[in-house]
Formats: structure tokens, sequence, C-alpha cells
């Protein structure tokens, strides 16, 4: 009840985060929900939640994906991510100049052109294609003041603990102020 | 005369296509571009076409059963469409990549009374580049994007309505 609370509240602050609620009450019943992941400043508030495998094939059947392509996304590991742009600026968010590390190597996050190739070998119809692009995260957004947006973020499925340092950038009075916002010892829902 | 000419010209700048500055919380105006083509049928096989012939505003609104924020903004919605069903605005609706039965489930729970568009591939919804969904824009009679709205609005409170009626009632001025 307590993961449903949590998903319902997350999930009205960020309008795009369609995903929380509807997979947490599909599997809510049947594992527990893993644990979110909160880090906020005086200028952003950022959400990072754990989605296991059964939660996300839970969401896309619901949505009437092929099994294949339900498998497919087994193979990746997914958060849901929530951002909250608090100040009175514009907040840039642009993922590839995120960085995530594990035990010293770097990691990627799996682009929207792998999805893009990965649903072209499978032949998946372009209305699914069109979904799934809907569920994750802006590669680039401006987040205007009092913005809330989010989506997911996926990458290859690894077992060891890794750190997301998530760069943003202001704009203020001509000059780009940065802003990093630090996850550690993040883990991949089984 | 060319003073007095200049005079109501600058008078009459006021209560021009642009006059309402004052967007209520959660609509932003933007720089204005060229609204990308929207051509698409309803459920009943009716197409619709965005276009500048009528010279009116347009709300144009992308939406998903999946999205929770739609849910709640739909019955909003459709009270809005039924408001201002005298004004001089089209209210275009676009459903992105679902199927006629997941589309007619909800809007039959939700908003029976809103007629939505078919975006069967998504793509029509993708040229439109939106931030998420729900994302509604407001295009002006010349077919320009003018205002973007963030996330989802109570569109049946006042403040909405009376700055959708100040848009729609200067449709003829630029």
């Amino acid at each position: 009840m307590i993961s449903r609370m949590n998903s319902l509240l997350l999930h009205t602050k960020y309008p795009s985060i369609f995903l929380l609620l509807i997979c947490t009450l599909a599997t809510s019943n049947l594992q527990a929900a893993p644990k979110r992941h909160v880090v906020e400043n005086p200028k952003i508030r950022m959400v990072v939640i754990p989605r296991t495998a059964q939660q996300m094939a839970a969401f896309y059947e619901g949505r009437e994906f092929p099994v294949n392509a339900i498998n497919a996304t087994g193979d990746a590991c997914f958060f849901t991510v929530g951002i909250h742009n608090k100040s009175q600026h514009i907040l840039w968010l642009d993922t590839d100049k995120w960085t995530l590390t594990s035990a010293g190597r770097t990691l990627s996050l799996l682009s929207r052109a792998y999805w893009t190739q990965r649903w072209k070998e499978l032949n998946l119809q372009q209305r699914f294609q069109s979904t799934f692009r809907w569920t994750l995260l802006p590669n680039q957004l401006d987040f205007q003041p009092d913005e809330r947006e989010g989506g997911n973020i996926t990458l290859a499925r690894i077992n060891t603990p890794f750190t997301l340092s998530a760069h943003f950038t202001t704009k203020i009075n001509n000059h780009d102020e940065a802003s990093i916002i630090t996850f550690n010892n993040l883990r991949c829902a089984p | 005369m060319k003073k007095i000419l200049i005079f109501i010209f600058l008078l009459s700048l006021p209560i021009s296509i642009y006059a309402a500055t004052d967007a209520p919380k959660g609509i932003i105006k933007i720089t204005p571009r060229t609204a990308p083509p929207l051509s698409l049928e309803n459920m009943d096989g009716d197409k619709f076409t965005l276009s500048t012939k009528n010279r009116r505003w347009s709300f144009v609104h992308f939406w998903a059963s999946w999205c929770g924020p739609c849910r709640r903004e739909m019955p909003t919605i459709q009270s809005v469409i039924q408001a201002m069903s005298k004004d001089n605005i089209d209210f275009v609706i676009v459903n992105t990549a679902e199927s006629e039965d997941t589309v007619f489930s909800f809007l039959g729970a939700v908003a029976p009374e809103v007629d939505t568009l078919l975006d069967r591939d998504g793509l029509a919804t993708e040229l439109w580049k939106p931030r998420g969904l729900p994302s509604t824009y407001l295009v002006d009679p010349y077919g320009q994007i003018q205002y973007v709205v963030i996330g989802g609005q109570d569109w049946q409170k006042e403040r909405y309505q009376t700055f959708l009626r100040q848009l729609s009632a200067a449709r003829n001025t630029r």
C-alpha cells in the first residue's frame, strides 16, 4: 500500500510519469517495490525509481505490446526519472552529458537510436514504437520554471551498483551555471 | 492627417491578436513557429485538417489513455469545449497511437462528449514534438503556435476560459 501511495504521489507531481501508477498497481501484490531515490538542491528535485522487469512487462502488456517486444524490455534495466525545475530560470536537460560509472567503469544509457534499431529488428508496429518513445525521458528539454517532467532511462543490465551524475545547465545573466545531481549506489531492479 | 492615422494605429495595437498576454500558470508564450501539418480522421472516419482558412484559434491537444494526467484533464477539456461552443476557437483533440477500442473505452468512461482524432501510428504527434503527454498547443488563426501548455491543466477554471476567450475574440486582427 505504501508503494502505491508513493507511486501515486510521484505520479501526481510529475505529469509525464504515467508509468508509475499503472506499473505499481499492476504488480504491487507480486513483489516489493524497489526503493526510490530522491536528491534535491535549491534548483532541482530529482527522483529515480528502479523498475523491475515484471513491472515493465506489465505496463507494456497492458498496452498490447507483442511478446517479443516485452521480452526485449527485459534485457534492459529501467529507471523512472522525475525532474522538477524549482528555480525561476530555464533549466536545460541534456542526457548526453550525464555520466554513469560502476567500479571505475563508464556505463552508457541505451539511446533512442538503440531502441529504434531493436524495434526494427523485431518488426514492431509503428504505434508501439511511438508509445515506447513516449515512455522515455526526453534527451534534451528546456524545463520552464516550476515545470515537472519525467520518463524512463534505460541501460544494459548490470549486477553491480553504479553512480549516476545528472548534469543540468541554467542560463543566468547570459552565463551558464552547471548543476550536478548525483545518485550513488543505484542498482538495477531484478 | 498622417499623425492622426499613426495615433489611431497605435491605439489599435493593444487589441491585437496577442492581447491576451497574461497567460495563466502553465501556459507559456513561445517564439511563434509554424504549426506542423495535422490531417487525421476521427473514430467515425471523418477527416479533419488543421488549416488557416477559417481564421480561428485552435486548441490542439495530444493525449493517451495510459497517461494519468490525461485522465484527470480530459473531463475538464470536455467542459471547456461545451462552455465555448459558440466561441471562435477550434478544439482539436488527438489520441496518440492507440487502438479504437482503447480510445472508445477510455472516452466512454471519462469524457463521452469529446470527439477525438486518431493518430494511429503516432507519427503526426511526433511532428509536433510535444514535451510529454498530455500536451496542448494554442495555434493562432495564421497557423503559428503562440503558446504551449505545460502538463495537464484544469480547463474548467475561470482563468483558463477567460484566457481562451480573449484569444478567440481577437481572431481577426493582426
